[in-house]
């Protein structure tokens, strides 16, 4: 019998509760009068590739209004952690930093954990923004306490749809390849909905997780006769994907939706990725939108890396403190029920021409109601129209 | 001075609490249960409720892969089915929350027994393999099914009330699962004292033996699929009236190995291990996180590497664990007993 080893991992044991005890006990920290908020972000899970450049804007936002006097103020204060993509360790999470640090308001991530919070989100009353664009969260009988910064998928979607039949002056058929996940296929039944009333066939293909090859997708595509693809689907499987249109001659265009409109999908896909269209509801780095100044001197600074994820973590993570600093103005304390008001009571909100002003009100979440169309010309994401509205 | 306990009689061999301080220890912990939701705060009630649910689907995995030797890899798409069953008979039958929890197991259990016939030729990996398909089967029956279940939406059932309260709050929900995991433990460990149990162990320790000695193979492994399922589908059926809303991305592949993590960390063939080890592996993430959160606030360069680091202690403690005590918690549980049984004058 080997004594040793049970004996260290005795030890072990009562270490590890010993320092569940005093994590528990932790955690109470931050002045009485600083602004609660909480987040959760995949910095390693699945979507990290995305997730990591978007928890860096929230957080830069944060550090960036604190050093400029907070809100009317009131400093911010950002409990965070990374959830790994993970459900259970989402809940975990929200209700730590619910119950434990009395957050006020939450920055979420993924569209699986926020379905999966809704019903909490409500009982607790706290305002919740997530990166989730779903237009099942949009309706405030169901989710009173989701608001969206970016056009809903089945917008970006719908607005795909109808550039395809301007450039075919007919009615085309058009393929989404979707992420297969409630994500993915979050934007099928509107757009496909949208395209019937004008005659357009829509199908469904979905794109298996971990793929490396798309053949089998594309055939299906070929078959269907397709003349353009959308891709709702972050950066990494959308360049394998137009890699493999490219290496088999396909002459289909490809459409991307807003989460693989970045940089990542230029650098990965190469040339490949060259006259792919994106739709992008946040201005890019390269823009000439007057509030892209503070944020790309903020992380100049910082020596963070600007790109479009990160605009856009920031402008979300901005537009709640709008609702925050609105009810501070008011006088009011600063609650759930408080902040929800402001934010449902915010019309033609400029975000400094990074998005479209966005306007909520009680009976519509989504506050975001048109993006750009933009190409990839020399490796840059270069925009070509103006805001376009969905069914315009 | 004690040298062991000596049982005189079969009655007393036989006994589940066979020493005064083993009825302590039960009355001592479940007094512990009942006072800990009064003491807890929302992100404590969480944890144990997820806990509970872990051990239930835990002890259910138990009776399969720990007591009968079939190794399964299909336990998240049974709690799938379990899951899917209690929301789409509350949703469409319109049947109340406490009658979908009875049906949803019975579904299961079919379910379980089904895919459990290829056990009869398969053993070892190969019945891996084939739980594993019926993994992916019932994985991707949810997400096409659309009639049925939706597809990939998510399934939102209405609150579950009793006399008017709702019960899927962390408190009140806490009672729900803990009357169920009481019922679970009481069956579970009074199983293995029936013919039915121990022909169960027969089979896992050698089959060929099992059958010579009058075991029908055949009848008692589709049994342990379908007990075993019957519980998994009882901790999915929970999950889904405790979190009002069913998703397929919860009962992935993901989800089998970590519960093949618990009962193999816990301690296979130990009803009390599977709940030592849903303990651990709920917990070890929330302590790395809490950890990870004091670390950063003292150490703010650390911050940026921090989640990585998580994710590699995760790994490594479970290998030391493994490496160290191959029969699970429950065994250290035991050693740690015995020691302090003959303390301080051991030999």
């Amino acid at each position: 019998m080997s004594k040793f080893p049970k004996k260290s991992l005795l030890f072990l044991m009562l270490a590890l509760a010993a320092i569940l005890a005093l994590a528990a006990c932790g955690g109470d920290n931050g002045g009485g009068d600083s602004i609660k908020v909480g987040a959760i972000f995949d910095l390693t899970g699945p979507t990290a590739d995305v997730g990591t450049p978007y928890a860096d804007g929230i957080r830069a936002y944060i550090k960036w209004a604190n050093e400029n006097g907070g809100i009317e103020g009131r400093q911010i204060d950002l409990v965070s952690a990374d959830y790994a993509y993970k459900v259970d360790q989402a809940e975990q999470l929200y209700s730590q930093y619910t119950a434990q640090d009395n957050v006020v308001v939450f920055q979420g991530w993924g569209t699986g954990d926020t379905e999966a919070l809704r019903g909490r989100i409500a009982d607790d009353a706290v305002p919740f923004m997530s990166a989730s664009y779903s237009a099942a969260l949009k309706d405030p009988g169901e989710a009173p306490y989701n608001f969206m910064i970016g056009t809903t998928y089945s917008d970006q979607c719908i607005i795909a749809v109808q550039w395809a039949m301007e450039q075919t002056g007919g009615t085309p058929t058009v393929a989404l390849l979707h992420h297969d996940s409630p994500f993915g296929l979050s934007p099928y039944e509107d757009c496909q909905a949208f395209g019937a009333s004008k005659g357009v066939t829509v199908i469904e293909i979905p794109m298996p997780g971990g793929a490396t090859d798309f053949t089998a997708e594309l055939t299906q595509v070929q078959d269907a006769g397709a003349d353009f693809i959308v891709i709702q689907n972050v950066s990494s499987p959308a360049a394998t994907l137009v890699k493999d249109v490219a290496r088999l001659g396909l002459d289909t265009q490809v459409v991307c939706l807003n989460w693989c409109t970045d940089e990542l999908f230029i650098s990965l896909a190469g040339d490949a990725a060259e006259g792919v269209v994106g739709a992008s509801p946040f201005a890019f780095p390269s823009g000439d939108a007057a509030g892209l100044k503070e944020i790309s001197d903020f992380a100049a600074k910082n020596e963070d890396d600007f790109g479009v994820h990160y605009i856009q973590g920031w402008t979300t993570m901005s537009v709640m403190a709008e609702g925050i600093r609105q009810v501070i103005v008011n006088g009011d304390e600063v609650t759930g029920p408080n902040i929800r008001a402001a934010l449902e009571g915010l019309s033609n909100f400029d975000t400094g021409g990074i998005t479209i002003p966005l306007t909520f009100s009680g009976s519509d979440h989504a506050g975001n109601k048109a993006l750009r169309l933009s190409q990839v010309e020399g490796g840059q994401w270069v925009e070509f129209t103006d805001y376009i509205e969905a069914g315009k | 001075m004690e040298s062991g306990i000596f049982h005189t009689t079969y009655e007393k061999d036989m006994a589940l609490r066979r020493t005064p301080v083993m009825r302590w220890r039960i009355i001592l912990a479940l007094t512990a249960v009942l006072i800990f939701p009064f003491l807890a705060d929302g992100y404590q009630l969480t944890l144990a409720n997820q806990i509970g649910i872990a051990a239930i689907g835990a002890i259910g995995l138990n009776i399969l892969t720990g007591f009968t030797g079939q190794i399964s890899l299909g336990q998240g798409a049974f709690m799938a089915v379990g899951a899917y069953s209690a929301g789409l008979l509350m949703t469409r039958m319109g049947l109340p929350w406490w009658l979908t929890i009875p049906i949803a197991c019975v579904i299961t259990a079919v379910v379980g027994a089904l895919f459990g016939i290829p056990s009869l030729r398969l053993k070892g990996l190969y019945l891996a393999i084939a739980t594993l398909a019926a993994q992916q089967i019932i994985e991707w029956l949810i997400t096409h099914w659309t009639g049925l279940t939706g597809g990939v939406e998510a399934l939102v059932l209405p609150s579950p009330k009793l006399f008017g309260i709702r019960l899927n709050t962390d408190f009140n929900f806490y009672w729900v699962i803990l009357l169920f995991l009481i019922i679970t433990i009481i069956f579970a460990v009074n199983l293995f004292r029936t013919k039915i149990g121990r022909a169960f162990i027969a089979i896992r320790d050698q089959d060929i033996a099992a059958e010579v000695m009058g075991v029908n193979i055949f009848r008692y492994k589709l049994l342990a699929f379908a007990t075993s399922s019957f519980f998994v589908g009882l901790s999915g059926a929970l999950l889904a009236h405790y979190r009002g809303i069913v998703n397929y991305e919860r009962f992935t592949i993901e989800t089998s190995i970590f519960y093949l993590a618990v009962v193999i960390i816990g301690g296979l063939g130990s009803v009390s291990g599977s709940i030592y080890g849903a303990i651990f592996m709920t917990l070890l993430p929330a302590v790395l996180t809490n950890i990870g959160r004091a670390l950063g606030d003292t150490m703010p360069g650390l911050a940026g590497v921090l989640p990585f680091v998580q994710q590699a202690v995760f790994g490594i403690t479970i290998i030391l664990f493994l490496v160290f005590e191959p029969e699970g918690i429950a065994k250290i549980w035991r050693d740690i007993k015995d020691y302090f049984r003959l303390w301080p004058f051991s030999y």
